[in-house]
């Protein structure tokens, strides 16, 4: 599975021997495109809902929202974690109008229908109209989302019943999800709080730009300056990283950095009891879990897009963000942060520093990605400039689907997720089947 | 200073900051700040934002005196390009509310607006800031903290906090 030959669909321009990768701005600016991708893309791929520690007891629930869709995420009466639609059998309304809480039941607020919170109709605020056997094949409990599927305690949803299992869908970017695993025997849990903020651009702009090591010094010019001042002696040039494609479009950028990491990577400034605390988190980190991998958890930042619209970045906090698509050209991000449950106050405020200067909306990088954004969104209204670029270090014989590129800042992540695109939106690329039935 | 002569001179200081803010005088604004402060900016959804410590829950913006003049100083750079060329704000701030007034600091409750129209697209930022207030020596005060407490569940449409509230 590699191109080798020029290759040309509604929506992707490709010769490998010019080293050109070129995409056409239909796929972000085309309201028929965006239709389309409910059907091809969102019904058919798995996308993050939440995390085990969100609903920690039983009868938690969170109303969250994943593209296209109104979901109610839970821990029920009988331990186990579920996901519903947010919507009553008997007339459609939403039945779960609070962000989040512990109940037992939900009551529809239209005609007072009641449902456990494992999803059973308990009862239909009436005492007539309904025979015994109105539910007897339970057509009226909520309505479960067809799939649901955890890895490393992070749960994903599939809207079509008849998809591969998470764990095959995810191939080998899995394995990065489950570093989450050693980061403390006590496991990891969500931060309080969210950041919640809408883009007027179409989702795939902040899925390119999650993972694109290559705009750091342009866009982020005044953050990099800004931790020049914080961080004395850091040195950009110095900066060690590749990409690393992992099958199913996911794809990462892993950068050795010296940007600061609770675990492990102390920064003078955080002081020296946060630097105590940190080298003795890597001394047990290592012998838990050795030094080959010790080293890959503890000195490696990572921003990984789980295809097609699940961020993870494992930097000084560990941030998931979920990008909903809303419009051609709107999306909305919801973000929020996780750490150890053991951790200290310390560390847990340089974590939460971290995920405030650089990740967030009042940050000092994300909002000048969201102006960036937005400025390409209003450049694709020249409908006459068609074709966005993606080449860089793109050659002869690169499987943009699995493999890995030695420089973090080429552009090798955004060719692993817009091949895996066009193949769901297209079907086609026949020439990469042909090669790969030599 | 009797509690109106106390609002008074609250609503006079708040006046002031909000004119500098929208005339972008930031290194003034900053002035108003004392040598250790905090500036934080609080959303609404899934904690008390009131009494939520940014130690342990995910604010917007929780600035100490350091990094709010790391802000300043990014803001008045072409680079900062969220803010570039610098969008229009109107601050307006209003309901004065003296919660706490001793000899040394006055805590106040404030309402605000902020309209910021940036390529032809006004957004508004709604909700209350919470100050502590030191007399200055000679009349006036400094800033010890504020938190501005928006009245939004998430950043809709607004995207992002890029200016100051």
């Amino acid at each position: 599975m590699t191109w080798t030959t020029p290759y040309q669909s509604r929506f992707l321009r490709i010769d490998p021997q010019k080293g050109r990768f070129q995409v056409h701005r239909s796929a972000y600016a085309d309201p028929a495109v965006f239709a389309e991708e409910k059907g091809r893309i969102f019904d058919r791929t798995w996308q993050v809902i939440g995390h085990e520690s969100e609903v920690k007891a039983p009868g938690d629930f969170l109303r969250r929202d994943v593209a296209h869709r109104h979901l109610i995420f839970l821990r029920d009466r009988n331990g186990t974690v579920q996901a519903f639609f947010n919507t009553c059998p008997h007339r459609g309304a939403q039945i779960c109008r609070e962000r989040s809480g512990n109940r037992r039941t939900f009551a529809c607020p239209y005609h007072g229908w009641v449902f456990r919170n494992s999803g059973e109709l308990l009862n239909q605020n009436t005492q007539f109209g309904y025979g015994p056997e109105f539910n007897d094949d339970g057509r009226y409990n909520l309505q479960k989302v067809p799939r649901l599927e955890s890895r490393a305690g992070f749960y994903f949803v599939n809207f079509d019943p008849a998809a591969v299992s998470l764990d095959e869908y995810l191939a080998d970017a899995g394995e990065r999800l489950d570093l989450f695993t050693y980061h403390s025997p006590a496991g990891i849990e969500t931060v309080v709080g969210v950041h919640e903020y809408q883009i007027k651009a179409n989702y795939k702009l902040l899925c390119e730009n999650s993972y694109d090591g290559y705009h750091l010094e342009s866009t982020h010019a005044s953050y990099v300056e800004y931790m020049m001042t914080v961080n004395k002696g850091i040195d950009l040039s110095q900066i060690g990283g590749r990409a690393v494609s992992f099958g199913n479009g996911h794809a990462c950028f892993e950068l050795r950095i010296p940007t600061g990491r609770p675990l492990a990577q102390p920064l003078p400034y955080w002081g020296e009891e946060a630097t105590r605390e940190i080298e003795a988190k890597k001394a047990d980190l290592y012998a838990r879990v050795g030094p080959e991998l010790g080293d890959l958890i503890a000195n490696t930042n990572r921003n990984m897009i789980i295809f097609p619209n699940s961020v993870i970045n494992d930097q000084q906090t560990i941030l998931l963000r979920n990008i909903i698509p809303v419009a051609h050209n709107e999306m909305m991000v919801r973000a929020w942060a996780f750490g150890p449950v053991d951790e200290s106050p310390l560390l847990r405020k340089v974590r939460i520093e971290g995920a405030l200067s650089f990740l967030g909306p009042g940050g000092f990088a994300t909002p000048d990605d969201v102006e960036m954004l937005e400025l390409c969104q209003l450049g694709y209204e020249n409908r006459d400039a068609e074709w966005n670029d993606i080449s860089k270090g793109f050659h002869v014989g690169e499987n943009s689907l699995r493999t890995v590129d030695p420089k973090y800042n080429n552009e090798l992540q955004m060719r692993a997720y817009w091949t895996q695109w066009d193949k769901l939106m297209t079907g086609g690329q026949p020439q990469m089947q042909a090669v790969a039935a030599e | 200073m009797t509690a109106h002569e106390t609002r008074l001179a609250v609503e006079d200081f708040v006046y002031r900051e909000a004119d500098l803010l929208d005339r972008w005088k930031l290194d003034e604004w900053l002035a108003l700040w004392e040598p250790e402060c905090t500036f934080e900016v609080a959303p609404t959804a899934e904690f008390d934002p009131e009494t939520a410590s940014p130690d342990s829950a995910l604010f917007l913006i929780a600035d100490d005196r350091f990094r709010l003049e790391q802000r300043i100083v990014r803001l008045k750079k072409d680079t900062a390009h969220i803010e570039f060329p610098h969008s229009v704000t109107r601050h307006l701030y209003g309901n004065v509310i003296i919660r706490e007034d001793t000899a040394e600091t006055v805590k106040a409750q404030v309402s605000f607006v902020v309209f910021r129209t940036k390529r032809s697209i006004t957004n508004h930022y709604m909700g209350h800031s919470l100050y502590t207030l030191v007399r200055r020596p000679g009349g006036g005060f400094g800033i010890k903290s504020k938190r501005a407490i928006l009245d939004l569940e998430g950043l809709v449409p607004q995207g992002k906090v890029s200016i100051l509230l």
